[in-house]
């Protein structure tokens, strides 16, 4: 079901003709009508005004696919500029347009998006490409971070570290590696400290970051962080 | 105005002499003579024995540093070895050329798509691309645009918006 959202009539006039044979509704009100609507609807396409009241620009359009993780949302809008538009892709929008659009090529655009394209001016695919390289950085530094923390932990921490990341509570640790419960909270309670974390959430992401860049497999208890 | 230079590395004979072709005669395109196509008669021609303290990579961009192209095809296979160690020395040794990537359409390349592009290729195209598609990414990377497929970008945004969400906090909010 494709959701109209806009407060203009004609908008919403000029974007039907290319509704033939989808199934549509519209939403003329307001931002928290808008929100009542997604939540009720759960429409796979939003098509939004970008000058819908209070929408708040990318900040607004975040808020609305929180309420509905699993609609797509085509931004229609008046000429706006590159850095508002990367915005708006960045939280999530799988298109932008220009709201004067064609009906056909509107038509042709929720298709592509429908089939996980993405409808964006090539101009500025290249963020798109960069983000994704600092993205890609990123992630290797605090890989490589977490490794450097997991290094300085002891065989037997290294161990249940690892069982921690894979999501195993301490009881099924102390049986794993024939130990009392009392001594896995006691080896945790110093991984614990050693690695500055509260809590075994926290220590499951390292560990699993670490895992990652390693190339190791998460299964089994004779795993030995690098 | 002067053309933009073209390079085709891909080891496949082959395939390499079809976009050789595909690309000869397009307008404000010159062909350089791919840096591994004579790789035999430069060993002839300019020492008696071949180096053996330089890696395949060393090589490979040291060839490409002296044909010093504006655009490279590379076939993806040869950029993907060793974690993309061949597109972070271009990156490093040839800021100047940009790399586009020739690959099929399997699930298993897409990831390495996706790897090489987050590796610093600026664009992707499929072995069967015809020619007008070829030139056309050649001056649309050389203007300083990508060239990916719609459906490639679906799944960069996804993953530049999964990873700001990271970064915001959301993920770890859900969590608790």
């Amino acid at each position: 079901m494709i959701l109209l959202a806009s407060q203009l009539e004609d908008a919403l006039a000029r974007w039907k003709q290319g509704m033939r044979g989808l199934t549509h509704e519209f939403c003329m009100g307001t931002l928290d009508l808008l929100k009542e609507d997604i939540e009720r609807l759960k429409p796979s396409i939003l098509l939004l005004d970008y000058d819908l009241h209070n929408l708040g620009g990318s900040k607004g359009v975040a808020t609305l696919m929180k309420l509905s993780p699993g609609t797509k949302i085509i931004i229609l809008s008046n000429p706006i500029s590159d850095e508002a538009e990367w915005e708006l892709f960045k939280a999530g929008v799988r298109g932008c347009c220009r709201k004067d659009i064609d009906p056909k090529l509107l038509r042709n655009i929720i298709n592509a998006v429908q089939q996980g394209e993405l409808w964006i001016r090539r101009t500025i695919t290249c963020r798109l490409l960069d983000e994704l390289g600092a993205i890609a950085l990123e992630k290797n530094q605090i890989k490589q971070a977490a490794s450097d923390l997991l290094a300085n932990l002891t065989q037997r921490e290294q161990e249940i570290a690892t069982l921690v990341g894979n999501g195993e509570n301490n009881k099924q640790i102390a049986q794993r590696l024939a130990i009392s419960e009392r001594t896995v909270k006691a080896h945790l309670t110093e991984v614990f400290r050693k690695l500055n974390v509260e809590d075994r959430l926290k220590l499951a992401l390292i560990v699993t970051g670490s895992l990652e860049s390693s190339g190791q497999t998460r299964s089994g208890a004779n795993l030995h962080i690098k | 105005m002067q053309p933009i230079t073209v390079a085709i590395s891909d080891q496949n004979v082959g395939r390499r002499a079809k976009f050789e072709h595909l690309l000869q005669g397009e307008q404000g395109i010159k062909l350089l003579i791919n840096p591994k196509s004579n790789e035999d008669d430069m060993i002839k021609n300019r020492r008696l024995i071949p180096r053996t303290n330089f890696s395949p990579v060393e090589d490979m961009v040291a060839g490409i540093r002296r044909l010093n192209p504006r655009i490279l095809f590379v076939n993806i296979k040869q950029c993907i070895e060793a974690d993309c160690a061949m597109l972070m020395s271009l990156r490093r040794e040839c800021p100047q050329t940009l790399v586009v990537l020739l690959a099929d359409e399997s699930v298993q390349e897409e990831n390495q798509v996706l790897h090489a592009l987050a590796s610093g290729a600026r664009g992707y195209l499929n072995f069967e691309a015809e020619s007008v598609h070829l030139a056309k990414a050649v001056h649309v990377i050389d203007r300083g645009e990508a060239w990916v497929p719609r459906k490639m970008l679906g799944k960069i945004i996804d993953q530049v918006s999964q990873w700001c969400q990271i970064s915001s906090g959301g993920y770890l909010d859900s969590a608790r």
